[in-house]
């Protein structure tokens, strides 16, 4: 199968992230939760992905790196941490709905989107800066648009938060592992990713960078710690991870996130960037298919597309019946569709990862002219 | 005699502990006595009587923060020190 889906989940992760997860299951329990053996190497494994999360997205201090079990669970926990009901939130027009479901959830917020076209930063820089002055309590911005690999200018975005004081919070779940994300230069109070995309790491795991020592948690529980407190511990990262950690999950987005150091994020950006240029050139040259991409710097590896005549879905039925794995449909961001101008039809949408070739790109590329 | 740092977290403790090691200091993480633990479960870092004061010098000049520092002895268990 060839797969490009990686803005799902990266399905091809390096060998050493399914042998730390069954070295984990097999000799580690819980940590904080004993002195003995297993209980303590549960504990170093996940004090060192914090430790390496801290290094590879700028936080001093690891207690400051949640573990979650998703970019969802991260967002979830830092909405309900600085969104009050009745508020008001501003929003890029490209979220998942990740970031619009959790808001929608919270009684009298009300919500604003900033619209600016595909691929002009600095037009959504202009169109942010006027929303801004309309009184805002909260920004919430994606990284980079799940469905067009849009990249949207965060450490501006950061820079005109911290002159008006609202806090941000930063949806990186297309982002970790492939941009540089710097959480102490940036001022966010928030930045939530995946465990399971950029970071190679295993389904079900995930982070939450925070810049302050407070938080709402989402789940209250036992943490190993002020037991005989009925609330949650102030301090981080206990109150905000609640029951025994998933410490496979942990041990593999440890190795998951060694890779990435290892092979270094601008590298595998330029390598996906290479592939998604080279799709989108083949694709052009197809009649009728609707490329959204650019030629500029601000877009990633994830490429969507469209046909005038074929359902998406058939798209990617089609292409799934000749081994290529692609996602079609609105991707769970139906505002990114619609300030995109595609809620109706929806997209295909390519992702790429480390492991994917050129090769694989140009049996797409036939295997599209055959339907075309 | 042996004193243990306390930390309010595993975290802070496990930081405390690898941050001792590494200026070579020996220096293990246990569960806090409950003596010393009012609010329950809490971490400790053990130090021997010989290196508490090269042990704080050096979790100054990391800026790592602990909660206290008891001294153990077989008459009177922990006490809390004044530093």
């Amino acid at each position: 199968m060839i797969y490009f889906d990686s803005a799902a989940t990266t399905l091809q992760k390096p060998p050493m992230v399914a042998r730390a997860m069954a070295r984990a299951t097999a000799t580690m329990a819980s940590p904080g939760r004993g002195d003995y053996g297993p209980a303590a190497r549960a504990s170093r494994i996940l004090l060192a992905c914090r430790e390496m999360a801290g290094r590879l997205f700028q936080v001093e201090e690891p207690e400051r790196v949640i573990v979650t079990t998703s970019a969802t669970h991260g967002l979830n926990i830092a909405i309900r941490s600085l969104v009050q009901p009745d508020s008001t939130v501003l929003l890029s027009g490209w979220e998942h709905n990740a970031v619009t479901r959790p808001l929608a959830a919270i009684p009298g917020v009300r919500i604003r989107a900033v619209r600016a076209p595909l691929f002009a930063p600095d037009r959504f820089l202009e169109e942010l800066e006027q929303s801004l002055r309309g009184g805002v309590d909260v920004v919430v911005c994606t990284h980079v648009s799940n469905v067009f690999g849009y990249i949207l200018p965060v450490a501006e975005v950061a820079k005109l938060c911290c002159q008006r004081q609202v806090p941000l919070i930063v949806d990186a779940a297309q982002s970790a592992g492939v941009l540089p994300l710097r959480l102490e230069d940036w001022g966010a109070e928030y930045v939530a990713m995946p465990g399971h995309k950029g970071l190679y790491g295993p389904q079900g795991t995930g982070l939450l960078l925070c810049r302050r020592a407070a938080g709402e948690p989402l789940l209250y529980g036992g943490t190993g710690s002020a037991s005989r407190l009925q609330e949650m511990p102030p301090f981080l990262p206990d109150r905000l991870e609640a029951g025994t950690h998933n410490i496979p999950g942990v041990a593999g987005l440890l190795e998951g996130m060694r890779f990435v150091g290892s092979k270094k994020p601008g590298v595998i950006f330029r390598h996906e960037c290479a592939l998604r240029e080279q799709a989108a050139a083949g694709l052009k040259r197809l009649p009728g298919v609707e490329v959204f991409s650019t030629r500029g710097d601000c877009q990633s590896g994830v490429l969507s597309f469209r046909l005038p005549r074929l359902d998406v879905g058939q798209v990617a039925e089609f292409l799934g019946s000749r081994g290529i794995a692609v996602r079609s449909g609105l991707h769970c961001a139906p505002l990114a569709h619609g300030t995109g101008g595609t809620a109706t039809s929806g997209t295909v949408r390519l992702s790429f990862s480390a492991f994917n070739t050129h090769q694989e790109v140009e049996r797409f590329l036939q295997i599209m002219g055959r339907l075309v | 005699m042996y004193y243990l740092i306390m930390c309010r977290s595993l975290t802070y403790g496990q930081r405390v502990a690898n941050g001792l090691e590494r200026a070579g200091i020996p220096a293990r993480i246990l569960r806090s006595p409950a003596e010393i633990s009012p609010s329950g479960c809490s971490y400790s870092v053990k130090v021997a009587a010989r290196n508490l004061s090269r042990a704080l010098t050096v979790l100054n000049r990391l800026r790592l923060p602990y909660l206290g520092v008891y001294v153990n002895s077989p008459d009177y268990g922990y006490q809390e020190v004044t530093l």
